[in-house]
């Protein structure tokens, strides 16, 4: 006989799913009403819909002039790019330090392997507000190349700004350095669990075949942990796309990121609520298309048949 | 076909010395069987000829070039491993052709010896399988063709059967036969399972505890081993141990225990250099014949404790005072438990270890 499920369990999914899906579709739809719609307080189904929201969000990207826009003070599409660079190069950087860590390690015999395993994971534990005011004032002040100093003789004038310096902060490789520094204890503690499941055997095997260490770990260890790769690139892409916070403070208005420009477009005296609404949809593709594309690479047994259990 | 040399290999982990000083030659095409008990060092043996292990002291010579600090790959040999250690990833055909890409040699070149090499193990049909598709007895074929397509004259392989079950073991023991005489290399071959070791090899070593107890022919080792040890080791059901005193009545040697007393042979007593003392008697099941009729002198009287029937024969265990003994017999003759029944002893068959060092004398 089977059992029935009690109705209260059914209305707490659907609660709950509710609670998961609602904002989205509640952004879904207002992304196409005017503000006027949206303050109004018309919350029905029924409205008029436009993309003229996505049209201001998008204006520096458009081929056309929008007849409701005569000035485009948004530039997404700077941003959208800006984001895509930190976010894509810090994932990779990430990844490969962190394989390599966790590689050396989960294998190699070295003083201090266990403290220097355990404080990997004691420093992600640092809230990244705690890193903004150091790292705020190194990358302004510390990481600098002064146009009189040593570096600077190689370089062109036109790389130096205001000052006669140029420095860390404000540039792309200031933000990518910084979320690289946040993720990886998180990656190598990931990675190492998957590095540790590789039976030992597989690289004496590949030893012996002639491999050297980096073709052991190219050849052999790395395709056996893709879905570990997979997993922590989901993971550090998400952050890097979402960080707010240090990338408030460290970049310019040439490098800022889609978060930083969603929330520049509330002003004191206007919140343009559906071309907020707007950028957070086209905020949302790319981490989802990343993750889809990402998610395939897990597959779990990827070590089945190597060795007799 | 290189000639291999250890030379007072000894093996630390920190303070454990787990070998102790091995010294052994193994010649071209020779077949040589590392065998002996968990824990007596002969993985570890080989693994250091692999080059898996540091030498903690002495050399391994390679046709009398020292290669105890080389890397693996640059020692020129091929290894099976006890649990196949297949690259899960690549399909088998990959597999078999890994060293070869590595080495970068022509597509055309490295496709003909894949064939050829699956061709001697029987993969022909699986060469596009990943290893998770295939049996274990696959797995080990395709382990053994990995380290035969990488053409290198010395065949290392450790314990490559001891995880398959008991009927695909005897039959890929056969196979192995059958290659070793298609393959000529130098094969080193570690093994746990003495009837392995005997039906394999050109040469069994024995090892126990980190020494190497006596080396030699499968027939030398099973005729006269050098101590109890080996005696005990080599053949199945296993040599019967009886502790007796030596003892001279009239001209003849006897020993004797509890419930028997047998004559020694005047050849072996001659040899033996003493009438008296305590000896460990060692007899085979083999060398054990059923015989009523037999005299006292050459006669164990057993009573059947447990009979083990496994087909044509039954395996024995008998009590001969508080020894037991265990002996095969015809499956037809009638027997009854606690019976007792007059075995015959083969007199030439006769083993005798002294009591403290276990030495054969």
């Amino acid at each position: 006989m089977q059992e029935r499920a009690n109705p209260a369990f059914y209305a707490l999914l659907v609660a709950l799913i509710f609670m998961a899906v609602g904002p989205i579709f509640l952004m879904f739809i207002n992304s196409f009403k005017l503000d006027v719609d949206i303050i109004g307080g018309t919350t029905g189904l029924i409205f008029l819909p436009t993309i003229q929201n996505y049209e201001t969000a998008l204006c520096d990207l458009l081929w056309y002039e929008p007849d409701h826009l005569d000035f485009c003070s948004l530039k997404f599409g700077g941003a959208f790019i800006n984001s895509l660079i930190i976010a894509l190069i810090s994932t990779a950087l990430t990844l490969v330090i962190g394989c390599m860590a966790a590689y050396a390690l989960v294998r190699f015999n070295f003083m201090g392997r266990d403290t220097v395993s355990f404080t990997t994971l004691m420093v992600r534990m640092v809230p990244p507000a705690v890193l903004l005011v150091p790292v705020f004032g190194l990358w302004n002040n510390n990481f600098c190349i002064r146009e009189d100093g040593f570096a600077g003789m190689f370089l062109p004038e036109s790389f130096f700004g205001r000052g006669g310096e140029s420095c860390l902060a404000g540039t792309h490789g200031g933000i990518i350095l910084i979320y690289v520094a946040m993720n990886l204890p998180f990656v190598i503690w990931i990675l190492q669990s998957f590095i540790v499941q590789v039976p030992r055997s597989l690289e004496e095997a590949a030893r012996v075949d002639g491999a050297g260490p980096f073709q052991v770990f190219f050849l052999v260890v790395l395709p056996l942990i893709k879905p570990g790769l997979a997993a922590a690139a989901i993971f550090t892409f998400r952050i890097a796309w979402n960080e707010y916070l240090l990338a408030s403070a460290l970049s310019d208005r040439d490098t800022r990121t889609v978060p930083i420009l969603i929330v520049n477009n509330m002003s004191e005296f206007n919140v343009e609520w559906g071309v907020i609404m707007a950028t957070g949809m086209l905020l949302a593709i790319p981490p989802i298309i990343f993750t889809l594309f990402a998610s395939r690479q897990i597959i779990t047994g990827m070590t089945a048949g190597a060795v007799k259990g | 076909m290189p000639e291999i040399r250890l030379d007072g290999l000894v093996k630390r982990y920190g303070n454990v010395q787990v070998l102790h000083g091995i010294d052994l030659a193994m010649h071209d095409n020779e077949f040589t069987a590392l065998v002996g008990p968990s824990g007596c060092g002969k993985s570890t043996t080989l693994r250091m000829i692999a080059g898996l292990e540091g030498v903690s002291e002495g050399e391994i010579y390679i046709d009398d070039r020292p290669v105890s600090q080389l890397d693996p790959k640059d020692r020129g040999l091929a290894m099976v491993f006890q649990d196949y250690a297949l690259y899960p990833h690549m399909d088998v055909a990959r597999n078999i052709s890994f060293a070869l890409r590595l080495q970068k040699r022509p597509k055309a070149e490295i496709d003909a010896k894949v064939r050829e090499v699956a061709e001697i193990v029987g993969l022909t049909d699986f060469l596009s399988r990943k290893p998770g598709a295939l049996s274990g007895g696959q797995r080990q074929r395709v382990a053994m063709a990995r380290a035969l397509a990488k053409d290198s004259d010395i065949f290392l392989m450790d314990e490559p059967l001891s995880n398959l079950d008991a009927k695909l073991r005897g039959q890929m023991r056969a196979e192995l036969a059958i290659m070793r005489q298609r393959v000529q290399k130098n094969m080193i071959y570690v093994t746990h399972d003495q009837i392995e070791a005997m039906t394999l090899a050109d040469r069994i070593v024995v090892m126990h505890g980190g020494y190497i107890q006596q080396q030699g022919s499968p027939a030398e080792l099973f005729k006269s081993p050098a101590n109890k040890f080996v005696a005990g080791f080599l053949g199945s059901p296993p040599m019967n141990f009886l502790s007796s005193t030596l003892a001279m009545e009239g001209d003849t040697l006897f020993a004797k225990g509890q419930g028997f007393n047998i004559a020694i042979p005047a050849e072996k007593a001659k040899s033996l250099g003493r009438t008296d003392g305590a000896v460990t008697l060692g007899i085979r099941p083999s060398d054990l014949n059923h015989d009523p009729n037999a005299p006292d002198e050459t006669a164990l009287d057993l009573q059947v404790q447990v009979s083990e029937y496994i087909g044509a024969q039954s395996v024995l265990i008998c009590a001969c005072g508080s020894a037991n003994v265990t002996v095969e017999l015809k499956s037809e003759t009638p027997i009854a438990l606690n019976e007792t029944l007059r075995f015959a002893v083969r007199p030439e068959a006769i083993h005798l270890f002294d009591d403290k060092t276990e030495l054969a004398l």
